[in-house]
């Protein structure tokens, strides 16, 4: 899409990087996501790719560069300040908490923004049960969009693993972001449920009105939805363009095909 | 997406009314006030009826439901391994115990029991458990910190090392001051605390009775399980269960760990209040040391982690069996072992593992979400 280098940048990534020891994990890694944009973000096993994801959701504090949402600093900022923020995320291998319900873990994810302290909940105060019932509501209610209201008491550990994946990405959207990351949300699901998977993406976007950045190894998926893509080798930054421009661009094909440097598609 | 194959699993319903005693009292005191009643009962009826030796057990079977419940707040539902609750119970005990012995020197010039039932004695009875519930919250707080950077072993052992250093403080004491003398008590009589030191604190103030303990009993249990069922708790829970989800769906997982700290804390303390005062009892600085502690962790384990009824039932059998096998005390450690090892073998996830004991035999439906909560 062209528009998009027209539209109001929310997520403002600036040369951060992070070293571990003498590793140097991510480098000058910037990224510009517009409001209601759609990126990927690809490289080989190793590129520095959950990394980023980690900096910027503060699992790891970067070393160095600037993070910006819509104007506000994030650099530095502890995960669930984060989030707060308005940036969610789902793991690469499945995080959900496994002894709650399914409803429990999008309740969980939905408390961020239906607070009410501890005398309330000792007190079941009235504004105790509007909360909790908020909450409840608000979670049924996502539920329902994915077509997962009818597993809602059941244990997330008893999920198939397409529903867990699924479940993680409600759970990100309970709380309420303006930026979804997305790490490898294809990861182990069939052809057909990637096809339903890439339509779900583009939907999510527009309903919740939430931008996307996907780490993905599926190429024809990300092909196929995205509008940006970055793709990192050894935590550099080698390109970044339309899905058009990163196929044809030399030092990709290099990355992943290339000389010697063990590749993956 | 895929339409997968049809499980079942029973669930821990977190939220939804499925309590005996219904959430939606007069301003949801409802549960304490049929607490208060039940703990009236058992005060007046029990004696008469079992005597005074059961109805000691019974009293003591209260004091370590309201121990091992606080300390499943810790280890359960934030799932932060500590070991050093009798310290905090100790503590607790101490203060409170402190407390009512010289408020009541200054007030009455003795230390024997100030009035009858709900009498001034008892006021200033539970008066004195509060502010060693509160001393103790403080030193929850202070404990709780270390939680932050440290993980599994290495936080229980911090919290083994705090038993420890309470039971150490506690016994360069110097000697508990004479009723008649305590006006008139020098500087050095006063400090280092006279709190009797090694040999444990006596003639302290027999209040504690039935009623007591199951009053405050039953205000902790309601605390508990309101906590477990609130977004409270399952943010608790989520720190147990995924440190790096929990964070990344907002939940600050340092105030969750200090919280639980500070609010188990809060109820050993004032359980340790409710122990100084038993009849029969002398509280003393071993009473901090590992092996009680080690108790409460067994009673938490059996139950199943943040199964409030799995471990009242666990604390309820590990309290009264020791009793009727009093032949063989001595043996009662070795039994301790091989009972863990056995639950660690067959059922490793405790009595009633993350259920409570009116969940297990509902089957999993999906009632309409809309009447979950009311």
């Amino acid at each position: 899409m062209n528009s998009t280098s027209a539209a109001k940048i929310l997520l403002d990534v600036n040369r951060i990087g992070i070293s571990f020891g003498g590793l140097k994990a991510v480098q000058e890694f910037s990224l510009h996501l517009p409001q209601g944009g759609l990126y990927g973000l690809i490289g080989p096993n190793g590129a520095g790719k959950t990394t980023v994801f980690n900096l910027l959701t503060g699992v790891y504090q970067a070393d160095t560069g600037a993070i910006q949402l819509s104007g506000g600093n994030l650099f530095g900022k502890k995960p669930h300040q984060i989030t707060a923020a308005g940036i969610a995320r789902t793991f690469q291998n499945i995080r959900l908490f496994p002894s709650l319900s399914v409803l429990d873990n999008v309740r969980l994810a939905g408390q961020l923004h239906n607070r009410h302290g501890l005398w309330h909940t000792v007190l079941r105060s009235r504004r105790y049960h509007t909360a909790e019932k908020n909450l409840c509501d608000k979670a049924s209610e996502l539920l329902e969009v994915f077509d997962l209201q009818d597993r809602a008491h059941e244990l997330a550990s008893n999920l198939s693993y397409g529903h867990q994946r699924k479940l993680e990405i409600i759970r990100a959207l309970a709380t309420d972001p303006s930026v979804l990351l997305l790490d490898e949300p294809a990861a182990g699901l069939n052809p057909q449920e990637k096809k339903l998977l890439a339509g779900s993406i583009r939907d999510i976007r527009d309903r919740f009105g939430v931008a996307v950045l996907l780490i993905e190894h599926d190429m024809g998926l990300v092909m196929d939805i995205c509008e940006r893509i970055v793709v990192l080798d050894h935590g550099i930054t080698i390109c970044e363009g339309t899905p058009k421009e990163v196929q044809n661009d030399p030092q990709v094909i290099t990355a992943y095909l290339g000389s010697g440097v063990p590749g993956e598609g | 997406m895929t339409q997968s194959a049809n499980r079942s699993g029973t669930v821990e319903r977190t939220g939804t009314a499925v309590l005996p005693w219904g959430a939606n009292g007069f301003f949801g005191m409802m549960p304490i006030i049929v607490g208060i009643g039940f703990a009236v009962l058992l005060h007046f009826v029990l004696p008469k009826s079992i005597g005074p030796y059961y109805s000691r057990i019974v009293t003591d079977v209260g004091i370590a439901i309201i121990l091992a419940v606080s300390l499943n707040i810790v280890n359960g539902l934030t799932g932060q391994f500590s070991i050093g609750h009798a310290g905090f119970m100790t503590l607790g005990g101490y203060v409170a115990a402190f407390v009512t012995y010289y408020v009541s020197s200054i007030l009455w010039e003795s230390t024997t029991r100030h009035g009858g039932f709900l009498g001034s004695g008892e006021w200033l009875f539970l008066f004195s458990c509060i502010i060693g519930g509160i001393v103790t919250a403080i030193a929850g707080y202070v404990v709780g910190l270390p939680s932050l950077r440290l993980r599994g072993d290495y936080l229980a052992i911090v919290t083994l090392g705090f038993g420890e250093i309470i039971r150490v403080i506690l016994q360069q004491t110097g000697k508990v001051i004479d009723p008649e003398a305590v006006k008139s008590a020098t500087w050095s009589q006063i400090i280092p605390p006279p709190v009797g030191g090694a040999v444990g604190f006596d003639g302290v103030p027999k209040y504690t009775n039935l009623f007591w303990v199951y009053t405050i009993m039953a205000i902790t249990l309601v605390v508990a399980y309101r906590l477990k069922s609130s977004s409270v708790g399952r943010a608790m829970i989520s720190v147990r269960e995924d440190e790096i989800a929990a964070q990344a769906m907002g939940v600050n997982i340092s105030r969750e760990k200090v919280r639980s700290f500070v609010i188990a804390a809060f109820f050993a303390g004032v359980g340790g209040g409710l122990y100084a005062h038993e009849p029969g009892v002398i509280i003393s600085p071993n009473d901090a040391g590992f092996q009680r502690s080690f108790d409460y962790v067994i009673m938490t384990v059996l139950g199943g982690r943040g199964s409030i009824s799995g471990v009242v039932i666990a604390a309820a059998i590990l309290t009264a069996l020791p009793e009727f096998l009093r032949d063989f005390a001595e043996y009662r450690l070795i039994v301790y072992a091989l009972l863990l090892i056995i639950m660690m073998l067959v059922r490793p996830q405790g009595l009633l593992g993350i259920h409570e004991i009116w969940n297990l035999r509902r089957k999993p439906k999906s009632p309409p979400i809309a009447e979950e909560v009311k």
